[in-house]
């Protein structure tokens, strides 16, 4: 803490200010870069690391990209993939919540740690126990075996109990009282008080899912079950040759976009429930 | 009228494919392909081509090629598939995990395949390149075919090379003379370099190949080729070898610190700001296709000897993959290594043609004779060598590659580095000498 710091109470605002636009500046430039060069007609070259345009912007880059894979079709696997596992999750945490919130059994203690455990797992270390999984259940090679194991989450379950710790339990008996059962208790009571809970989640989940590739390398085979992730690394990660710097750019931007701009939409909702949940 | 001949056409084509096929009555057997992308993503696209082709050609068959990332990831992934019970019909291997997927019973002999074929084995691996053998064949057995293949090439940007008042048609031969070139090959402005002279890629797995291949070079070993238990990092030549990267770096300054992943290598070369660059032959086409400037390739430049080790993959069969399945896997792999889809992908790609015929092929000799650089990668096969390959490839190449990068970001001496990548790698292979070489009789 500085000096102004602690006499004053707090960071001045324009110190503030300045902190917040330069660790952003940081932040944007590789978004900047991908952007400038996204639209450079020139693919290689000098002018590829600059980060002021230089050119006339050209789409070429974008023809390319979307000529090198069938994007409308890995966009709706991906879509698939990421709101599958965010419907189901969003069931199974809620009642995983209450339960462990609410719920008194035997061993509740014991059995919330145990879950907790499975967040201190590498998923690197699961592939292959998952893989073998999956291929027992006959899911090897579909959409649903790339989101099965993700359908139970403890992060979300340990986030559900949190919330509903916090809400008091007298709301819930005066349901109760009012004769609720235990469903109509967590879908009036709970979950509208723990609103900004799940939207925290739905947002980690669906960019998590929506950026992931090793997994979904591992269950898909078939060319048109690939996510947007694969599809993109198909022919953007060469080992050997070389890179033309402005076809990914293009494509990676196509990948993003469609969360970017429903980031930048719901930008008030996402931060006031990033705020409140907790989650940063 | 139309419409009757339309008819009469597709009856005549029904009954000659009954005809000639009884088989296709009968669901066609369906294989996997794992292919990496080695090069760049045009390749995704033509490796389709080419298996869609094979499955017109052949309709009893029906291969789908399977995306499955970089050559580490392929073995991943083929790992997972096996331990699941899916093993993948075929999976093109980077050669020199071969060896280690051998020691661990993951991929099939393929010699009663080729008895089949009424051939030898010397006679089947004669049609390869001679340098290719010692990837594939091991203990005598063929385990895998060659796909396509590589060596490190020395490129150089003509057009520096005039203006530095040096002759392109007289390219560096030997250390010595490449060092004096990357020097005046160098612009400075102040302190800040504008122009290196030099750049070689140290990111994993290419950086280990670079460096195998100025060992060489210097007349080292790297591995011990008959047994997978054996490194020789801690050794004169690999310590001249990382001395030569290393003072390049920090003494002469013609070669920019830290690490250099390939892509960022070609695209310094491809923008001028490095005059010359070692990269692999893989990379070819795309400089022929974006260089605007005459460009030239040759040799490794040597030290003690003219020497590089091979690169590229393989086609293999996993362990479990039996029957129809393996049959329908031979036809595809001995279809894509014929001479004529291997002179076709090593056109596409810059990637060599393993199948020497490839090059007796009217197009392939029209191809050369257009661009004489290919030329020149098909020349240096004769000095290569087998890549380094030993019980757990990967993690023994890390062990050098993590100090590697140490030393080219100047927090090691490469003495120093050597040593603990010696040890390093001993670890790593003791499980497998203690099984085989320091297996002694007890009494």
């Amino acid at each position: 803490m500085s000096g102004s710091g602690i006499a004053t109470g707090e960071f001045s605002p324009k110190l503030g200010y300045g902190a917040t636009l330069a660790i952003a500046c940081l932040w944007m430039t590789p978004f900047v870069w991908m952007l400038v060069a996204a639209f450079n007609p020139q693919s290689i070259g000098a002018g590829m690391a600059s980060l002021i345009p230089d050119y006339v912007p050209t789409l070429a880059n974008f023809r390319e990209a979307w000529a090198s894979a069938d994007f409308p079709r890995y966009g709706l696997n991906t879509v698939i993939i990421t709101l599958g596992i965010l419907a189901v999750q969003l069931v199974t945490i809620t009642l995983a919540g209450y339960a462990f919130a609410r719920l008194e059994f035997p061993g509740r203690t014991l059995c919330f740690y145990l879950f907790l455990l499975q967040l201190m797992l590498a998923p690197v270390v699961l592939i292959v126990p998952n893989l073998t999984t999956i291929a027992k259940l006959g899911l090897y090679d579909t959409l649903l075996g790339v989101m099965a194991p993700y359908f139970a989450s403890a992060f979300g379950a340990f986030l559900m109990r949190q919330a509903f710790r916090a809400i008091p339990r007298e709301l819930e008996d005066a349901a109760l009282i009012d004769g609720a059962s235990v469903l109509q208790r967590i879908r009036l009571i709970y979950l509208p008080l723990a609103k900004p809970s799940l939207i925290a989640f739905s947002i980690v989940s669906v960019t998590a899912h929506w950026n992931e590739f090793l997994w979904p390398l591992m269950v898909i085979n078939s060319p048109d079950l690939r996510p947007l992730t694969v599809g993109l690394a198909s022919f953007t990660r060469g080992a050997e040759g070389a890179q033309a710097w402005g076809v990914i750019a293009a494509g990676t931007l196509m990948v993003s976009a469609p969360l970017l701009i429903a980031f930048a939409l719901f930008q008030r909702a996402f931060v006031n429930s990033f705020v409140s949940s907790g989650i940063k | 009228m139309t419409s009757t001949r339309r008819t009469v056409l597709a009856a005549t084509a029904f009954a000659a494919t009954l005809a000639l096929s009884p088989a296709f009555a009968q669901a066609p057997i369906e294989i996997e392909l794992f292919f990496p992308v080695p090069v760049d993503g045009q390749l995704a696209r033509d490796m389709t081509t080419m298996v869609k082709e094979f499955n017109e050609k052949h309709p009893a068959i029906k291969a789908t090629p399977v995306y499955t990332g970089s050559y580490d990831e392929t073995l991943i992934k083929t790992r997972a598939a096996m331990k699941a019970g899916k093993p993948p019909a075929a999976v093109i291997m980077s050669a020199n995990f071969l060896l280690d997927l051998k020691i661990e019973g993951e991929i099939q002999k393929l010699d009663d395949l080729i008895k089949t074929d009424g051939k030898t084995n010397d006679a089947f691996m004669g049609q390869f390149f001679k340098a290719l053998h010692g990837n594939a064949v091991l203990d005598r057995s063929v385990y895998g075919v060659p796909f396509h293949n590589s060596t490190p090439l020395l490129y150089v940007n003509a057009d520096h090379f005039r203006e530095a008042g040096l002759d392109p048609d007289k390219l560096p031969t030997n250390w010595e003379e490449l060092a004096a070139a990357a020097k005046k090959l160098t612009k400075r402005e102040g302190d800040r370099v504008t122009r290196w002279g030099v750049m070689a890629p140290s990111n994993y797995d290419y950086g280990g190949w670079i460096l195998q291949a100025l060992t060489h070079s210097n007349g080292g070993q790297w591995f011990n080729p008959e047994f997978g238990g054996e490194v020789y990092y801690d050794t004169p030549s690999m310590l001249g070898a990382l001395t030569f990267w290393s003072d390049l770096v920090a003494k002469h300054k013609v070669h920019p610190a830290g690490v250099q992943a390939g892509g960022a290598v070609s695209s310094a070369f491809l923008a001028g700001q490095a005059s010359m660059m070692l990269l692999s032959t893989g990379s070819l086409t795309h400089i022929r296709t974006n260089a605007k400037f005459p460009y030239k390739v040759a040799f490794v430049p040597r030290n003690v000897r003219n020497e590089v080790p091979i690169g590229g993959a393989s086609l293999v069969i996993p362990t479990g993959v039996e029957d129809a399945r393996k049959k329908a896997a031979w036809t595809l792999i001995t279809w894509m290594t014929n001479p004529e889809k291997s002179g076709w992908w090593s056109r596409a790609t810059g990637y060599l043609a393993p199948n020497m015929a490839a090059y007796d092929l009217p197009e392939m000799k029209a191809f050369i004779e257009k661009n004489p650089d290919a030329g020149i990668a098909v020349k240096q096969l004769d000095v290569a060598k087998p890549w380094f390959a030993t019980y757990k490839t990967v993690t023994v190449r890390k062990a050098i590659e993590d100090e590697l990068q140490a030393v080219l970001s100047g927090k090691k001496q490469p003495k120093e580095a050597l040593v603990a990548a010696q040890k390093n790698a001993d670890e790593i292979m003791k499980p497998f000498v203690e099984q085989t070489a320091l297996k002694l009789p007890t009494n």
